[in-house]
C-alpha cells in the first residue's frame, strides 16, 4: 500500500509540472540562504572563539605586593567563576615589557626617576566568562578586590563580537523565515493544483470508500518529496559555492577573522537542513490537504 | 437491506426551499432488482445519493444495510460505501489510466493485496465483456464500452448493492441492451440492484419492481 501511495505522490508531482518545480526552487533558495547564513555564523563563531582566547582583563594593583601575598591573590582570582588563567606581572616585569616595546627608544624609560608602572594581574577567560554577562560579572568581582586600583581590557570586544554574531543569526533566520513562508505557500499552491487535476480520482476514491489516509497521504508525501528535493539541491548549491568561493575567500578570511580555513556545515547541520526542507514541503502539502474537504 | 421512511430532502436556493424528495417511503429486500423511474428532475439521483450517503435527508430515516445513514461519521461512511457500487450516466473513468488501471485503481485504494488485483480485475472485465480492451484508454472506448468499464470497476469490489444512475441514458438501443444484460447478470449473482432511468420503455422492458417518482414524490410502486 505504501508503495502505491508513494507512486501516486510521484505521479502527482509530475502532474503539478512547473508549479512543483517553482516550489522546489523556492525551497532550495530558502534553505540555501538559511544554510549560507549558518555557514557564515559557524565561521564567525569559530573566529570569536579564537579571539575570546586572546581577550584579557588587566587588574592594576594599588601597590606591589610581596611574593607570598601576590601568590595568594593569584589563587583567589583563579578561584573566581569565568577565570581560565591568572598571571601576576610585577612592576619590574611591566617596565621590562615596555622597554621591549619601545625597542631602540628604550632609553627613554631608563631616564624615568622611578618606575611608574603598576603591578597587575593578567586574567584570561573561560568560554562562560567570555560572554558579555560573564565578563561583566567577573569585572564586578575583580573591582571589589581591596588590592585593585583599576580594571582594563576586553569587554568591548566581547560585546561587539556577541552583537555581530547575534545580528548575523537574526538576519539569517529572518531571510530564511520569509523564504520558508514563500516556499510553504508555493508547495500549497502546487498541491492545490494537483487537487484540481485529480479531483476525479478523489471523487472515485471517496465514492468507493477509500480510507481518508489513502485520500490524503499522497498529498502530504508529495509536499514532503518537494521539500526533500529542494533541501538536497540547496545542499548541493552550498557545496558548490563552498568549493568555488572557499579557496578565493580564504586569504581575506585569514586576514580579517584570523581563520586558516573556512569551515563547512557539520553532517548534523546538513541532516537538519534536509529535515527542515522535508518538513517545509510537508507543511505545504498538509495545508493543501485541508482543501480535499471542500 | 434498504429502507426509507418518510424521507424529505429539501435544498435551499437562497431564501427559496426546493423539495427534491417529499415523504418517500419504501423497502428493498436483499437480492431484489428495483427500477427507479421518473423524468429528469424527479428526484432519482437525489434518492441514490442518500443511499450512498453523499447527501443527508432533511427529514425521515434512511437505512442501508440495516444502518441509519444519518448516524454515520467519517470512516463509517467509507465503510458503508465499500459495500456499494455506483455507476453514473457519464462513466467517470479516469482519462489518464487504461481500463485495467481504472478497475485496479479502486482495488488498490481499498488496500486489496497486490496478488489479488490482476485476477479480480480480469474477472470483472470478463463479466462485462471487456477483457480484450484492458489496455485501452477511456478516449479509445465507445460510450457503451466506457459504461461497461464503469460497471467492471463497480463490481470488482464485489459490492452487496449496485446503484446505477441512468447508466444507459446516453447509449443507443444496442449498447443500452448490452449494459442492461450485464446489470442483470450482476443481479443474478446475488447483488441488490437499484436501476434509475427516465426511459419508460426501458422500465417496462426490465420487467422488475418499479418505483415511479414524480416531482420528488413516490407515486407508484408496482411489479
Amino acid at each position: 500500500m505504501l508503495g502505491f501511495l508513494i507512486g501516486e505522490a510521484l505521479r502527482d508531482l509530475r502532474r503539478a509540472g512547473r508549479v512543483a518545480v517553482a516550489a522546489i526552487l523556492l525551497i532550495t533558495l530558502s534553505l540555501a540562504a538559511l544554510g549560507g547564513f549558518w555557514l557564515v555564523s559557524t565561521n564567525v563563531g569559530q573566529a570569536a572563539a579564537r579571539w575570546r582566547d586572546r581577550v584579557r582583563i588587566i587588574v592594576y594593583l594599588k601597590r606591589e605586593p610581596p611574593p607570598a601575598e601576590a601568590q595568594a591573590l593569584v589563587e583567589r582570582v583563579q578561584a573566581m567563576a569565568g577565570v581560565a588563567t591568572v598571571r601576576y606581572v610585577s612592576k619590574g616585569e611591566a617596565l621590562g615589557t615596555l622597554k621591549q616595546v619601545l625597542g631602540k627608544d628604550a632609553s627613554v624609560a631608563e631616564q624615568l626617576p622611578t618606575n611608574p608602572l603598576p603591578a597587575s594581574l593578567e586574567v584570561t577567560l573561560t568560554a562562560d566568562g567570555a560572554t558579555p554577562d560573564g565578563a561583566r560579572g567577573l569585572i564586578a568581582q575583580l573591582s571589589a578586590l581591596n588590592e585593585a586600583e583599576d580594571i582594563g581590557g576586553g569587554i568591548d570586544w566581547i560585546e561587539r563580537l556577541a552583537r555581530g554574531k547575534r545580528l548575523l543569526e537574526i538576519i539569517g533566520l529572518g531571510v530564511g523565515a520569509v523564504l520558508a513562508l514563500a516556499a510553504i505557500l508555493t508547495v500549497t499552491t502546487a498541491t492545490t493544483l494537483v487537487l484540481h487535476l485529480r479531483r476525479q480520482e478523489l471523487e472515485i476514491m471517496r465514492l468507493v470508500g477509500a480510507p481518508e489516509v489513502v485520500v490524503r497521504l499522497p498529498l502530504l508525501l508529495q509536499g514532503m518529496l518537494q521539500g526533500l528535493l529542494g533541501a538536497v539541491m540547496a545542499i548541493w548549491v552550498l557545496i558548490a559555492a563552498y568549493a568555488l568561493a572557499g579557496p578565493r575567500l580564504e586569504p581575506l578570511v585569514s586576514q580579517t577573522l584570523g581563520l586558516e580555513r573556512l569551515a563547512f556545515l557539520t553532517p548534523q547541520t546538513v541532516v537538519a537542513l534536509m529535515f527542515a526542507g522535508t518538513m517545509l514541503g510537508g507543511c505545504g502539502g498538509w495545508l493543501a490537504r485541508g482543501r480535499t474537504d471542500r | 437491506m434498504i429502507e426509507l421512511h418518510r424521507v424529505w430532502k429539501v435544498f435551499s436556493v437562497g431564501p427559496v426551499k426546493v423539495p427534491a424528495l417529499s415523504d418517500v417511503s419504501f423497502r428493498v429486500a436483499k437480492g431484489e432488482f428495483v427500477t427507479l423511474h421518473g423524468a429528469s428532475g424527479s428526484g432519482k439521483t437525489t434518492l441514490l445519493r442518500l443511499l450512498y450517503r453523499e447527501e443527508l435527508p432533511t427529514e425521515g430515516q434512511v437505512d442501508v444495510l440495516d444502518v441509519d445513514v444519518r448516524s454515520l461519521r467519517g470512516s463509517e461512511v467509507a465503510e458503508l460505501r465499500r459495500s456499494i457500487g455506483v455507476v453514473f450516466q457519464d462513466a467517470k473513468l479516469l482519462p489518464g489510466r487504461t481500463v485495467y488501471e481504472n478497475v485496479a485503481f479502486v482495488l488498490r485504494v481499498l488496500g486489496t493485496p497486490r496478488r489479488e488485483i490482476t485476477p479480480r480485475v480480469f474477472d470483472a472485465l470478463r463479466a462485462v465483456g471487456l477483457s480484450s480492451r484492458a489496455q485501452a484508454y477511456p478516449a479509445q472506448l465507445s460510450q457503451g464500452e466506457a459504461q461497461r468499464a464503469a460497471l467492471a470497476r463497480a463490481i470488482a469490489r464485489k459490492p452487496l448493492i449496485l446503484l446505477a444512475d441512468e447508466p444507459t441514458g446516453s447509449l443507443d438501443e444496442t449498447m443500452a441492451a448490452e449494459v442492461i444484460d450485464i446489470v442483470k447478470d450482476i443481479w443474478a449473482g446475488g447483488t441488490t440492484v437499484l436501476f434509475a432511468t427516465h426511459q419508460a420503455i426501458l422500465a417496462t422492458a426490465l420487467r422488475q419492481r418499479t418505483l415511479t417518482l414524480m416531482s420528488g414524490r413516490l407515486i407508484k410502486d408496482e411489479g
